[in-house]
């Protein structure tokens, strides 16, 4: 009965969040373009490294947008998630937060509804992304069945990382100091993984940072998806991390609405 | 009946020994418009936001509806409804949307909730741009559809936080009536804050005044002005005497009952005022003051507010956080 409830509440927070993506077309045209000209950008500056037979033996293919195409998923879901808190600080400053919170619904639903229709949106644009890859010439080893493993896990990676920033969001009241420990976050998280560069290419310090980095979890098993193939032993631990870092950072920023003060 | 709201010393501290409400009791009966007049940073908000489970209070007790608000905050919130001063509505959905989300948060079933959006719609007059964006609402009818969705589950109690604030006096006193035409329809009971001294006076069966967290005299708006014991007189004088030396030739007049200092001016409470009028020129005249300008009046709820606080209602503090939800605010009502 409570879990139906959470599901109804969260279900309605969801529908205010989509129906305001709906209204700002502009955030729907710029979700859109931005992976695209990271694929166009990055498919043709890159090319000519897979030119050399060394770097070639590093990426393992020859094509080095078949290799980026994982990255530019990963780092879409992740800029999609990361900045998912601050429509909980704008609602703060609205006052809908309060609103939403003086009302008898479960707490839960609003990180819920908001981290869901985050997610939504993300597993739209890896969707969205796979298919300019594919027009590109990305041939996906694993296909159609693979792609949507690939989108289980984008979906599992988004609920952490926006549970993340929903949870950041609720304690750090302004967007600056959001804006702040996110920048601080996100790129030395891209850059110490093995999401633009392979490991196999670092100094040893940074390689052992990009074996712990969460994000190296995510893009491992989806590199393994598009260029090798149903090669489990390198899929499922990431799915597995993947699954748990998802439900830690929904149960935690769930928590931290549920308390008596927000 | 017991009281639809109870307090009990209701007190809460902000980091930095801040004490925005101080040890607060009171009491409001079933369908009474009850209200909190104070100027900003008195602790209006803090207590609003205490009775609707929004903030814990540091210590005390309060009860809404007969449900505690530390102890039941589910029952407490499926009681109330709260229109924040915030301006709290979804400017990018439609009205219809914003009252349809609020139905769901209050878990209204679907057919009952749509016979009473076209009814508070009715209620409030926006019936006819229902299904525009609320962007394109005006301040007043973004204040009307948040006040609509406060209504829309027929709370026990309605909790108004400064429901008119920047709003231009003819759509103030449009709220003011939908206000009054509810409680006459429904016998809600409702509990506001604001510190327009007119709008307390004009809307609320009683008043408290609060000042520095503090409830300072609670009562009729009527029986707080008898409590003035006469008639307001305001003087200016020329130059800049000196204050004590005024006050005390104007406290020697009989019927005055107290003389204040504020804002240049002095304001003269007097159990009679036209004849006081005379013996205040006379007495000046003594102490060799020269009289710039003056007024003489009935009792407004400001003079209450000045005897009781020696404060006027418009004396302002704001944090950077208030002010910046102040100026969104204020841009979004005057959009
Ligand atoms: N979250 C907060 N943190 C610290 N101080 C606060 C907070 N909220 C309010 N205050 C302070 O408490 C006092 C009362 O504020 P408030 O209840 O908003 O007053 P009002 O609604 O009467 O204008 C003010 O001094 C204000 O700065
Ligand atoms: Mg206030």
């Amino acid at each position: 009965m409570k879990l139906c409830t959470l599901l109804t509440d969260s279900y309605w927070v969801f529908w205010r969040e989509m129906k305001r993506l709906l209204v700002q077309r502009a955030r729907i045209a710029i979700a859109g373009i931005q992976p695209l000209i990271w694929l166009i950008l990055m498919g043709n500056a890159m090319g000519g490294l897979t030119a050399n037979p060394a770097t070639y033996r590093l990426l393992g293919t020859e094509n080095y947008l078949e290799f980026m195409t994982p990255g530019i998923m990963i780092m879409s879901t992740l800029f999609g998630g990361i900045f998912g808190g601050i429509s909980v600080i704008w609602d703060r400053r609205t006052g809908f937060l309060n609103k939403m919170l003086a009302a008898p619904i479960k707490r839960a639903a609003i990180p819920v509804g908001k981290i869901t229709a985050i997610t939504l949106q993300s597993a739209f644009q890896v969707t969205f992304i796979a298919a300019i890859a594919a027009a590109m010439g990305v041939k996906f080893a694993t296909g159609v069945p693979g792609f949507f493993l690939i989108l289980c896990i984008m979906i599992l990676f988004s609920y952490g990382i926006a549970g993340v920033s929903l949870a950041l969001a609720s304690v750090l009241r302004s967007h600056e100091a959001l804006m702040a420990v996110t920048n601080l976050l996100t790129l030395p998280m891209v850059f110490a993984s093995n999401a633009i560069f392979p490991r196999e290419a670092m100094p040893a310090w940074l390689k052992a940072i990009a074996t712990y980095n969460p994000l190296t979890y995510a893009v491992t098993p989806l590199r393994t998806l598009v260029l090798e193939g149903w090669v489990w032993e390198k899929i499922w631990p990431g799915l597995l991390a993947m699954g748990f870092f998802a439900a830690a950072a929904v149960a935690i920023s769930a928590r931290q609405f549920a308390r008596s003060e927000v | 009946m017991p009281p639809v709201i109870e307090a009990e010393g209701l007190t809460r501290v902000f980091p930095g020994h801040i004490v925005a409400v101080d040890r607060v009791s009171f009491a409001v009966e079933q369908g009474e418009i009850f209200g909190f007049l104070g100027p900003n940073g008195a602790g209006k908000s803090t207590t609003i936001m205490m009775l609707t489970t929004l903030l814990r209070p540091t210590a005390g007790t309060a009860r809404v509806a007969g449900f505690d608000v530390v102890r039941q905050p589910e029952r407490v919130r499926a009681s109330l409804g709260y229109v924040s001063q915030d301006l709290a509505v979804d400017d990018n959905l439609t009205g219809i949307e914003n009252l349809t989300l609020q139905a769901r948060l209050y878990h209204l079933p679907r057919q009952e909730a749509r016979r009473r959006i076209a009814e508070v719609l009715q209620l409030v007059g926006l019936a006819h741009r229902a299904r525009d964006r609320v962007e394109t609402y005006s301040g007043g009818m973004r204040k009307r559809l948040d006040i609509a969705a406060g209504l829309l589950h027929r709370p026990k109690v309605l909790f108004l936080d400064e429901p008119t604030l920047g709003l231009d006096i003819q759509t103030r006193r449009e709220i003011w009536r939908y206000v009054r035409d509810l409680r006459a329809n429904t016998g809600m009971t409702v509990f506001l804050t604001t510190h327009y001294m007119e709008e307390a006076d004009v809307l609320c069966d009683r008043v408290a005044i609060i000042d520095r967290g503090q409830i300072k005299a609670v009562g009729r708006p009527s029986e707080l002005k008898a409590g003035l014991g006469g008639d307001v007189i305001t003087l200016r004088l020329a130059g800049t005497p000196s204050a004590q030396r005024v006050t005390s030739a104007l406290r020697g007049i009989p019927f005055v009952a107290d003389v204040r200092f504020y804002e240049g001016e002095y304001v003269v409470t007097a159990r009679d005022g036209e004849k006081t009028l005379p013996l205040v020129f006379e007495a000046l005249q003594r102490v060799g003051e020269q009289i710039v300008a003056v007024t003489l009046k009935q009792p407004s709820l400001d003079d209450v507010y000045l005897a009781i606080t020696g404060r006027g209602l418009r004396d302002d503090t704001e944090g950077r956080e208030d002010a910046i939800r102040h100026r969104i605010r204020m841009r979004r009502i005057r959009a």
